[in-house]
């Protein structure tokens, strides 16, 4: 569904990307580990349009979206729930969706429904609806973050870091709608450091160490692998 | 006593004079406020757009006999194709992270304006057609002007219709959506730079429409109204507080009836020393002027 190859992404003259290639498949979630300053979020961003690639190509259904701005990519597809959730914070919950689907025709009558379905989905958000985005808990800012996201009715919906600064009950709760998303047939790329909560919800995972993919296999291998278990998932794991 | 009492209309008149011409500061503030919201720039060349596209409509009076309605209207226009040209020039080439030379360069585009204007009419004063001179109204002891309160009304028609569009349109929330946090509004699919000329178009029509109103208020227009309405309308935004609209309104008002106040009380040799006072004591006791923008959980 969506491949990136050899992509190689600068900031200035530092190479953060170093001809990366990855692939998520139709209807699986894509899980990308990997330490601090690995290239992840300038993964995401560079997937997203918001970070244009030196060298590479990027395709999402046999379309060339390497050239493509990034209020286009949306219009095509690409939905990002940004690290740190980056809502809008002087709007309200309500006002928050309605941005997210800017990218969809004025015409477009399924959004007053789709609207709706996220007030089901997320009924916190429902209770809140013309709250402030910004008076919002982190876990509630980052279901609104999926759900503006999700606004735009994406092919692929790519989530940099869901888990970052929430309680672990929190975690939980944002994992599981992971899991539901997916099985309600959304293709999902997810960034991560917590590797023990995205290895529940992978079907396949890409290991990136210094803008390069070092590792790519599914969960069940990693799990076999010694080096990289300890690494990623302490040792006790077995 | 009688003369306490005569003392204590005319203050309150002129206070009330103040308040109705304060609607054109007002509308500068809230153009000067959109810009700095959407971009975190201060755009100087704002008011002399504004004083541009006065003498645009000016123009049509003189040759076509434009009715007045019209004039408004080409000032208006002229105003907003001016800040579209200057958002060209001054903003959308030069890296985001730069706000001093975005902002020289708006400070160059200002002189610019003001010196194409000097050449344009020979630096002279030219006579702007006058609305509602002759109408006075009386209240008990206390009188309006019918060319203020056309002002004023104006004013509040343009508010109103500003914040219908960035409350309930779509560009609106586009508009909203980049000023908060612009790489957001990028994954939503909106095009920033689409947003931003919009917004420099439509802080040009509310511009267009002050600079007319403060022509028609002083039945003149001339180059030297561009800085001093340049530094009023800074005034007013850093009195609001910066990227504040309801900021702007209340201070445009406040900055009209506290000039003319001082107007009353020290004549006009010294009233914008006091007016640019307030602004240091603002900045002093309240740097984030009256509203901030802030919004924090409860």
């Amino acid at each position: 569904m969506l491949y990136l190859e050899d992509i190689r992404t600068f900031y200035g003259e530092i190479e953060a990307l170093k001809g990366l290639t990855l692939e998520a498949r139709k209807g699986e979630v894509t899980c990308v580990l990997g330490p601090n300053g690995a290239g992840k979020t300038t993964t995401m961003f560079t997937i997203a349009g918001i970070l244009k690639p030196r060298t590479g190509t990027l395709f999402l259904e046999d379309e060339n979206l390497t050239h493509v701005s990034a209020q286009s990519r949306v219009r095509k597809g690409i939905a990002l729930v940004p690290e740190n959730r980056l809502i809008f914070p002087q709007m309200t919950i309500a006002e928050n969706l309605d941005t997210g689907a800017l990218s969809r025709p004025l015409k477009d009558a399924g959004i007053q429904e789709d609207i709706l379905k996220m007030y089901e989905r997320f009924p916190r958000l429902h209770e809140r609806k013309e709250q402030m985005a910004g008076t919002l808990s982190g876990g509630e800012q980052q279901m609104l973050a999926i759900a503006r996201a999700l606004m735009a009715k994406p092919k692929i919906l790519l989530m940099d870091e869901p888990s970052l600064g929430l309680a672990p009950l929190i975690v939980k709760e944002i994992f599981n709608i992971i899991r539901q998303l997916n099985e309600e047939g959304v293709t999902i790329l997810l960034v991560e450091q917590n590797a023990k909560m995205a290895l529940t919800v992978a079907d396949h995972v890409y290991l990136i160490e210094q803008g390069k993919v070092t590792f790519n296999g599914n969960p069940s291998e990693i799990h076999q692998d010694e080096v990289i278990r300890r690494a990623y998932l302490g040792s006790e794991v077995s | 006593m009688e003369d306490f009492w005569y003392e204590f209309i005319e203050i309150i008149q002129t206070i009330g004079d103040g308040l109705l011409f304060g609607s054109t500061y007002a509308l500068i503030g809230i153009g000067f406020t959109l810009i700095f919201g959407a971009m975190g720039k201060l755009n100087m060349s704002y008011a002399a757009a504004a004083i541009a596209g006065a003498y645009s409509g000016l123009a049509a009076f003189v040759l076509i006999d434009a009715p007045l309605f019209l004039v408004f209207l080409i000032s208006s226009f002229a105003s907003a194709v001016l800040g579209y040209l200057l958002y060209l020039c001054c903003f959308r080439f030069i890296p985001s992270s730069n706000h001093l030379a975005a902002l020289m360069a708006s400070v160059g585009g200002l002189f610019l304006i003001d010196e194409l204007i000097v050449h344009a009419t020979q630096g002279s004063p030219l006579t702007f057609p006058s609305i509602f001179e002759d109408s006075y109204f009386e209240i008990g002891p206390f009188g309006i002007r019918g060319d203020l309160l056309f002002v004023f009304l104006i004013g509040l028609v343009s508010t109103g219709i500003l914040l219908y569009v960035l409350f309930r349109t779509r560009l609106g929330l586009a508009t909203r959506a980049v000023a908060q946090q612009d790489v957001a509004a990028r994954l939503c699919g909106i095009g920033v730079h689409k947003t931003n000329s919009m917004t420099f178009a439509i802080a040009g029509l509310l511009g267009g429409i002050a600079g007319a109103m403060t022509a028609a208020a002083v039945g003149v227009l001339s180059p030297v109204m561009t800085v001093p309405l340049t530094i009023k309308g800074l005034i007013v935004t850093v009195i609001g507080g910066l990227g504040s609209i309801p900021g702007a309104i209340i201070a445009g008002l406040f900055v009209g009836g506290f000039e003319n106040v001082f107007l009353y009380v020290r004549g006009i040799d010294e009233r914008d020393m006091y007016v640019v006072a307030l602004l240091f004591i603002f900045l002093v006791f309240r740097p984030n002027g009256l509203f901030s923008k802030t919004i924090t959980r409860d």
